[in-house]
């Protein structure tokens, strides 16, 4: 799977109810690996895209609200799915 | 010592750099209807692309990247894609006016057909660039341009109204025509803020490997370099205001603009003039065809450099000679250089909000400036430019099309 | 590298510069490839540059993969040396089969005296 399969799909909990978009993949730089740990879910937003909103030193990250991948069941090109009572924080 | 003499030698060469086709069409054409009235267009202009430019020059220093690299990274791959191929549409309409331009002034200079003179001006180019290492181009058409000061002294010579000049300076619209008044100002900012100049000194920022230490210099060159830019704009615009609306000549041909030389300052105004004209215009076709291989080079990923060998960059290389050549047939298709240059500059102002935004949100990133990021007085500006973009981006074609292009 | 930080793959990583041991430019980050997501541990396995790659992009990436022509060039993520503003790698360009179509180009390009 490819990042641009996940990028901007739909993301659902478990009972169908949608909490947003992937905006971004967060992830985890080690010296050998990069793992990914979570997903940056947002509205529509346009100005997320733009990549408004990326401000702490030091780290390339945005401001927007991250889902931990513990909380994700399934993802893939059709939609992302997280347990349900997932909220973005 | 040395560095404040390199530093004067590039802003003399500057100088003659700052000033292309658009510019002479547009300042002379706005004169010559308007008067000093659109002055102060030309000082918000000149205002824009310093902010413009010192935001494009501080990126590439802290980051590394030139622009169009952000332009990727913050539209995405699709709509970066068609930022480039509109900024490469109006690259090739500069490019084949400035080309044209130079047919011009050459068959002014020496009366051989101006087909043979395109084509003449063409190869002249492209083995100049192919040739010459960049540092003696930058100076052989700088200080080539220079010459263009004969409009400053033709413009005193000319003894106008100097209260009148003044005026023009505060924003008034005193005329009838106020529709052909807000086409000129639109064509008059677009012509100081072609995005293809702040792309090529971009890439030259990082080609020149400047770091955060470089940035008093950059904020410099762009001040006192667009500054002086601004000086020659004005003086061609005093110029057309003090000699062609009295006389009601309405200039289309770029020997008509000579005419503001030659008028107070006879045969030797008129060769400098044509000879500033030769060397600015010449030097922006250069600056114009770099700055579209830039962008396709920046935008794919490939290696790029003006100071590099041809075959240290292959496809760059490729890319600015496919830009030639395809300049060469738009020009030779007969279009006339004057029309082409209007329509190049008004879809370049429709075009700018797409390479403007990106770089405003870029340098406002923290993670990639760090502390150089904009502070309160880059961003105020940059946002009130923003929205002037805007306006005239949205305006540009609707006045076109509602004034025949200035003629009303 | 650093000690363990946090990166955004979309906005740090994606459509960043290539750049090799020796500073050249190779290319893109046109896409990455993602594994043991089924598994509940996703990681980058790979950098995906080239052509083919930009059909993953959207329409207009569609169309320029039918365009351009070029090859699919896959780098494990072990061949990373250290994210910048440009994802700098371990290897030459050559090592790694990339920048190619430069290759290519200065075959022609050379033909040509002063080059």
């Amino acid at each position: 799977m490819r990042l641009s399969d996940l990028l901007n799909v739909e993301v659902r909990t478990e009972s169908g109810k949608s909490i947003g978009r992937v905006h971004d993949l967060r992830a985890e730089l080690t010296p050998r690996t990069l793992k990914v740990t979570g997903l940056v879910v947002g509205g529509l937003g346009l100005l997320e895209r733009l990549g408004i909103g990326a401000p702490t030193a030091g780290a390339r990250v945005r401001t927007d609200d991250v889902v931990p991948w513990s909380a994700v069941v399934r993802a893939d090109r059709r939609g992302v799915v997280v347990r349900d009572g997932t909220k973005p924080s | 010592m040395r560095k404040i003499f390199q530093i004067a030698l590039g802003i003399l060469a500057a100088i003659g750099g700052f000033v292309d086709i658009g510019d002479l069409v547009f300042n002379i054409e706005a004169g010559a209807q308007f008067g000093y009235q659109l002055l102060w267009v030309v000082v918000v202009g000149v205002v824009g692309i310093i902010v413009y430019s010192e935001m494009c020059g501080r990126v590439a220093a802290v980051s590394k990247r030139p622009v169009f690299d952000a332009i990727r990274e913050r539209l995405g791959f699709g709509v970066g894609l068609g930022a480039l191929a509109s900024s490469q549409v109006v690259n090739l309409m500069t490019l084949a006016a400035e080309v044209g331009g130079v047919a011009l002034v050459l068959q002014l200079l020496s009366g051989l057909p101006y087909r043979a003179l395109i084509v003449l001006g063409i190869v002249a180019l492209a083995v100049v660039i192919w040739v010459s290492p960049f540092e003696w181009i930058e100076r052989i058409f700088g200080y080539g341009g220079l010459a263009l000061l004969v409009f400053a002294v033709a413009a005193i010579k000319l003894h106008p109204n100097w209260g009148d000049v003044a005026y023009g300076l505060v924003p008034h619209v005193d005329t009838p025509d106020k529709l052909v008044y807000a086409y000129f100002a639109v064509g008059l900012l677009g012509a100081a803020m072609t995005p293809y100049e702040v792309y090529f000194y971009s890439s030259g920022v990082v080609e020149e490997g400047w770091t955060p230490k470089d940035l008093g210099l950059n904020r410099a060159n762009a001040l006192i370099g667009y500054s002086l830019g601004g000086f020659l704009s004005f003086a061609l615009m005093i110029t057309a205001g003090a000699l062609f609306l009295p006389l009601g000549i309405e200039p289309e041909f770029i020997g008509t603009v000579a005419l503001g030389a030659q008028v107070p300052l006879g045969q030797i105004g008129l060769i400098l003039a044509l000879v500033g004209i030769l060397f600015a215009v010449g030097g922006a076709a250069i600056d114009t065809c770099f700055s579209g291989a830039y962008n396709v080079a920046q935008y794919f990923g490939w290696e790029w450099g003006k100071y590099r060998r041809p075959a240290g960059a292959p496809r760059f290389t490729v890319a600015w000679v496919v830009l030639l050549v395809l300049a060469l047939l738009v020009i030779m298709s007969g279009i006339d250089p004057v029309m082409l240059t209007e329509y190049a500059v008004i879809f370049s102002v429709v075009a700018l909000p797409l390479t403007y935004l990106p770089v405003l949100l870029v340098a406002n990133d923290r993670a990639y400036m760090r502390s150089h990021a904009n502070g309160r007085l880059a961003n105020t500006f940059g946002l009130i430019y923003l929205v002037v973009i805007l306006v005239v981006a949205v305006s540009a074609i609707p006045l076109m099309f509602l004034t025949h292009q200035g003629q009303g | 590298m650093r000690q363990a930080e946090d990166l955004d793959l979309g906005l740090g990583l994606l459509d960043h510069q290539l750049v090799d041991s020796e500073g050249r430019r190779c290319g893109n980050v046109d896409d990455l490839e993602l594994e043991g997501i089924a598994e509940g541990a996703p990681r980058v396995a790979a950098i995906l540059s080239g052509p083919p790659v930009w059909r993953g992009r959207g329409r207009l990436g569609r169309l320029a993969a039918w365009i351009v022509p070029g090859d699919t060039v896959r780098v494990p993520w072990e061949e990373v040396e250290k994210i910048e503003s440009a994802v700098e790698l371990r290897k030459t360009c050559r090592e790694l089969r990339l920048g190619r179509g430069d290759d290519r180009a200065r075959r022609w390009v050379e033909r040509i005296p002063g080059a």
